[in-house]
């Protein structure tokens, strides 16, 4: 499935607005600065996901988008192990970067998320002019690709495609990376079309 | 992203939802609540290998290697039509894993595909012989259908075995 390039530039700003809410509450809550990347918006055939989705070891925050779309699909934050234990270090105040995931870092991971995922749902609910919640958190730890199967089956149970938002976040102290994917099922993508239209038009 | 496993030329990682067969080495992945179904004929060695990632077609037809139901057929279908014969094909079934915590909804459905892939089994006579599935963590699934046929799975947890 190809995207037109007038939709794609359009998924990229309402990806972008929301991300870049998710990068200052992250910033916020490190107190030091993030940087992110412009949101890639892509069209991926199922089969191809391996090519997108790496299978390193990240702790993967899961919610479900709900609101005025009941089950609209889901919204992922993605960290790297590493990352997970220098967010932990950061808001306890431990230096020990050389350990093993701990309920700890659980609970973090979590939290991060769930600040995280709050702003960029209530900056692209409010651009939509729709209600769009979190639902209560979901979280694994394990290959990326592994944990983006179990989403990836729930939104295309009738398609062979699925829109996918991916923004980075970084910041260089502490040294942190994550991605933020966000994965519309077919109601909320054809929703988020009819929306951005409008958006579009020029004011009559 | 091991687009190369071990350097071999012919070999091929599938992708969610496919389904090959063949005498070359095949793989998917990063495994987690989807299935790897394999189907390996000893005498001819030939071996099918589908990417399962949901339990009933419900009437879909396009992708054959997605559904339990559907990938259990379309293989069988396949290796018979390379001259396989249903009494030397045995099965391997490797994933269905349980990833998430605190989640009680539908994200964890490999439960629903192990049993969904048993039945399809089941249903065709075509034996089990060797079953690693549940659990929580994800894997990665290598075949190799010469020799005696060799599997390899690699865990998340960072364990490796073989068959």
């Amino acid at each position: 499935m190809e995207l037109d390039p007038v939709w794609k530039d359009a998924l990229t700003e309402f990806g972008n607005i929301g991300a870049a809410h998710a990068a200052t509450s992250l910033s916020q809550m490190l107190m030091s600065p993030v940087e992110m990347t412009v949101p890639e918006v892509l069209a991926i055939d199922i089969a191809d996901l391996h090519k997108y989705i790496s299978n390193e070891i990240s702790a993967m925050v899961v919610f479900q988008i709900q609101g005025e779309i009941a089950e609209g699909g889901y919204i992922v934050v993605s960290m790297p192990r590493q990352t997970i234990i220098q967010l932990t270090n950061q808001m306890l105040g431990m230096g020990d970067t050389d350990r093993e995931i701990n309920e700890m870092d659980q609970s973090a991971a979590i939290e991060i998320g769930n600040i995280m995922i709050s702003a960029f749902l209530d900056a692209t609910a409010e651009l939509l002019g729709i209600v769009m919640l979190p639902s209560p958190p979901a979280l694994a730890i394990d290959m990326a690709h592994a944990a983006f199967e179990s989403i990836v089956a729930q939104v295309t149970t009738d398609v062979n495609s699925v829109l996918i938002f991916n923004t980075e976040l970084m910041s260089e102290a502490p040294p942190v990376y994550g991605s933020i994917y966000m994965l519309p099922n077919v109601e909320l993508a054809d929703q988020l079309f009819r929306m951005l239209e409008r958006l579009m038009e020029p004011p009559s | 992203m091991e687009n190369d496993f071990f350097g071999e030329e012919t070999a091929v990682i599938l992708g969610l939802g496919e389904h090959r067969v063949g005498n070359y080495p095949m793989a998917t992945i990063g495994l987690g609540s989807c299935i790897a179904l394999i189907l390996y004929d000893r005498r001819r060695l030939i071996a099918g290998l589908a990417h399962i990632m949901l339990p009933e077609s419900r009437g879909s037809v396009d992708r054959p290697g997605k559904f339990a139901d559907t990938a259990t057929n379309v293989l069988l279908d396949e290796m018979e039509s390379q001259g396989c014969t249903r009494n030397t094909i045995a099965a391997f079934v490797v994933g269905g894993a349980s990833m998430f915590v605190f989640s009680a909804n539908s994200l964890n459905i490999g439960e629903r595909n192990i049993a969904a892939v048993k039945e399809n089994l089941q249903k065709q006579r075509i034996r089990i012989d060797y079953e690693e599935t549940g659990g929580k963590v994800g894997r990665s699934v290598y075949f190799w259908p010469e020799g005696k046929g060799r599997l390899v799975i690699k865990r998340a947890d960072g364990t490796c075995s073989q068959v």
